[in-house]
């Protein structure tokens, strides 16, 4: 028989007393779980977006930048915008390889609240997007009235190529008359896996003049000749110096911005956790220190067989990192359940703070994430046993079977 | 027995070169235990040799410091004077321990086994669990003799029944077999007959005898007189001390 066998017996003697210490721990290591996955999620999803845009650097009108990326990776309503001009300059600095000008708007449905989300955009921005292949020929001209759609979208509103949209069925009073409405499906993309899935694309021109927005853009993305630190820099430079009331940064800072808000909300949250598993590891720490209490015959009739103090506190040791271990990876399977649910939630609750989170699968199964919460847990039974199973080896036998006599 | 007796008596298990027939030598043991300023005289003067093979009835009322004797001479405390010596290992040399409290664990599970009033079975192992228990603290592992100890007390069909299942009797052989895992030199049973019934306790002893016939020492304190007159030698105890029976 081995100690952990013998531990493990023990700890089911009162089977109740350790289901709740279990899910003490359990729950704290859950949060903590689902906290640490989503921030990785959060910033993986982030990163895939930007290296799906295919760019490097953005140009908005002066405004909040993060609010103006957010808009760029998301889609939505800005109104800020520069002259289409504006983007033939930027064609023409020293260091840029490629730039696409983007005109964008939304739709919102009054009564359903249901957004539809407008990209006016030329051939340039599908170069940018190396990895688009759609069902269709694609826009024919400058100012076709046609639309491409993503994946999504196609799908949510049942048309295919060659099908015409009807933008007057979404009263917003703001889209024209009926000849303006009505336009042809030249593509629909195959999946991307990124926003694109949810927005409706037409030529640059033809949304100026839908929406009434003539010689408009919101943003050019740049893509950079060479992205060493130097070379961006100085192409972001170059851009500067273009003047105008314009922002230019590059797309990691966006990166980095978001990553330095997540960080705040987790830094926050984390303490939260924290607390939690301190006050798990508490409530496990009385939980075995009751079970010494209780079973001090049982301990100094393990003495009077031969058990040295070293062996008393190794078993009671044993309970209490078993106990934590066992607690952590019910948390973690808890929280892998119920992953969808939880980042649910988490969507719900910071979508004040983010206004959108990237689409991709937030919480899911990182091997080291699951190692730091196995580690953590063991750590949190070391510590939290260490009293209980001091207390327990420093039982005099004769003192214990004394008392039971 | 005088303390040059033994020394000479430690000397000889020490050299290995004379078969030594001492388990435990205790001379002029005394222990006070100490509530406040009052002081407790449980045992005073004890001096007292067992020998292997034999077989000790340590005989007296409720409070007359048995328990108190068994844990001495078991290493489970140790006196206030005196000199102990188990196993040819000296635990206290005139009121001066000698041997560590690990050492002294170390030299009970070797050398001594146990056996209490309660039986303290460890209510969620089997039979054969609780017999092996022992072998956990040593390191080592014997399921085929732990069988044959069970089997050897009559229970060879209830290995896997938990104390819940057994009889105040059954649980007490499983303790008995249990005491013996270790291979012991002396077995110790205080009060082993005071939670079972008189045709439970007749067995019990029976048990004692043959184990004793196999050439084990054994040393039971017990206030039955009817018992310990079956019984080879009986010290008889009172208030402490040894007195004529």
């Amino acid at each position: 028989m081995e100690y952990i066998r013998l531990a493990m017996k023990n700890l089911l003697r009162r089977k109740v007393r350790t289901i709740l210490s279990l899910l003490g721990i359990g729950v704290a290591i859950a949060v903590l779980y689902s906290l640490l996955e989503f921030q990785k999620g959060y910033e993986k999803g982030l990163q895939g977006q930007l290296d799906q845009l295919g760019a490097h650097i953005m140009v908005v009108p002066k405004g909040c930048p993060y609010e103006a990326a957010t808009i760029v990776l998301h889609g939505g309503k800005w109104p800020r915008y520069m002259e289409e001009s504006y983007f033939d300059q930027i064609k023409g600095v020293s260091g840029v390889s490629q730039a696409a000008p983007i005109l964008m708007d939304a739709i919102i449905d009054p009564a359903t609240k249901d957004s539809k989300i407008f990209l006016g955009i030329t051939d340039e921005y599908g170069r940018l997007r190396l990895k688009w292949k759609m069902d269709g020929p694609g826009f024919s001209n400058e100012k076709a009235r046609e639309v491409i759609l993503g994946t999504s979208i196609a799908t949510k509103l049942g048309l295919k190529t060659g099908d015409t949209f009807h933008l007057r069925q979404d009263a917003s009073g703001r889209a024209g008359g009926k000849d303006d409405a009505d336009l042809k499906v030249v593509g629909v993309l195959d999946r991307t896996g990124t926003q694109d899935d949810g927005f409706i694309f037409m030529p640059l021109h033809t949304l100026q003049q839908v929406f009434k927005l003539p010689g408009k853009i919101v943003v050019v993305l740049v893509r950079a000749k060479k992205i060493d630190g130097a070379s961006l820099d100085k192409t972001m430079q170059n851009l500067r110096a273009l003047g105008g009331n314009m922002n230019v940064f590059p797309l990691s800072e966006l990166l980095n911005n978001a990553s330095q808000l997540m960080q705040v909300t987790k830094v926050f949250v984390l303490a939260i956790v924290l607390v939690a598993i301190a006050i798990g590891a508490v409530g496990v720490l009385n939980t075995i220190l009751m079970t010494v209490f209780e079973r001090t015959k049982e301990i100094g009739m393990m003495k009077a067989i031969g058990a040295s103090p070293k062996d008393i506190f190794t078993l009671i040791w044993t309970e209490t990192v078993l106990l934590c271990t066992v607690g952590g990876l019910l948390g973690i399977g808890i929280a892998i359940v119920s992953s969808r649910g939880i980042e649910w939630f988490f969507r719900k609750a910071l979508a004040s703070q983010f206004s959108a989170l990237p689409d991709t699968t937030l919480i899911g199964i990182s091997p080291g994430i699951v190692l730091l919460c196995v580690v953590l847990s063991v750590g949190l039974g070391v510590l939290a046993g260490f009293y209980p199973a001091w207390r327990a080896s420093a039982v005099k036998p004769i003192e214990a079977i004394r008392g039971a006599n | 027995m005088t303390k040059s007796a033994v020394l000479e008596v430690e000397r000889a298990f020490e050299s290995e070169a004379l078969p030594n027939p001492y388990v435990v030598t205790a001379v002029n043991l005394g222990k006070i235990y100490r509530r406040g300023v009052e002081e407790i005289h449980a045992l005073q003067d004890i001096s007292v040799t067992f020998q292997q093979g034999q077989f000790y009835c340590v005989l007296g009322p409720s409070g007359a410091g048995k328990t108190t004797l068994l844990n001495l001479l078991g290493g489970m405390d140790v006196p206030t004077s005196g000199t102990l010596a188990i196993a040819g290992r000296t635990v206290m040399e005139e009121g001066w321990v000698r041997l560590s409290e690990g050492a002294r664990d170390r030299l009970r599970r070797e050398n001594i086994g146990f056996i209490f009033t309660e039986f303290f079975l460890m209510p969620t192992l089997t039979a054969m669990e609780n017999v092996q228990m022992p072998l956990l603290w040593s390191g080592k592992e014997d399921r085929k003799y732990a069988v044959e100890l069970l089997e050897r007390v009559g229970l060879g069909h209830r290995l896997t029944h938990r104390p819940a299942e057994l009889s105040g009797g059954e649980m007490q052989r499983v303790a008995i077999a249990r005491a013996l895992i270790n291979r012991p030199k002396l077995l110790l049973a205080d009060e082993p007959t005071g939670n079972v019934d008189t045709k439970t306790r007749d067995s019990i002893f029976e048990l004692f005898r043959e184990l004793n016939g196999e050439g084990l020492a054994i040393v039971l304190a017990t206030h039955d007189r009817e018992l310990a007159g079956h019984i080879d030698h009986v010290i008889h105890l009172h208030e402490g001390c040894i007195v004529e029976g």
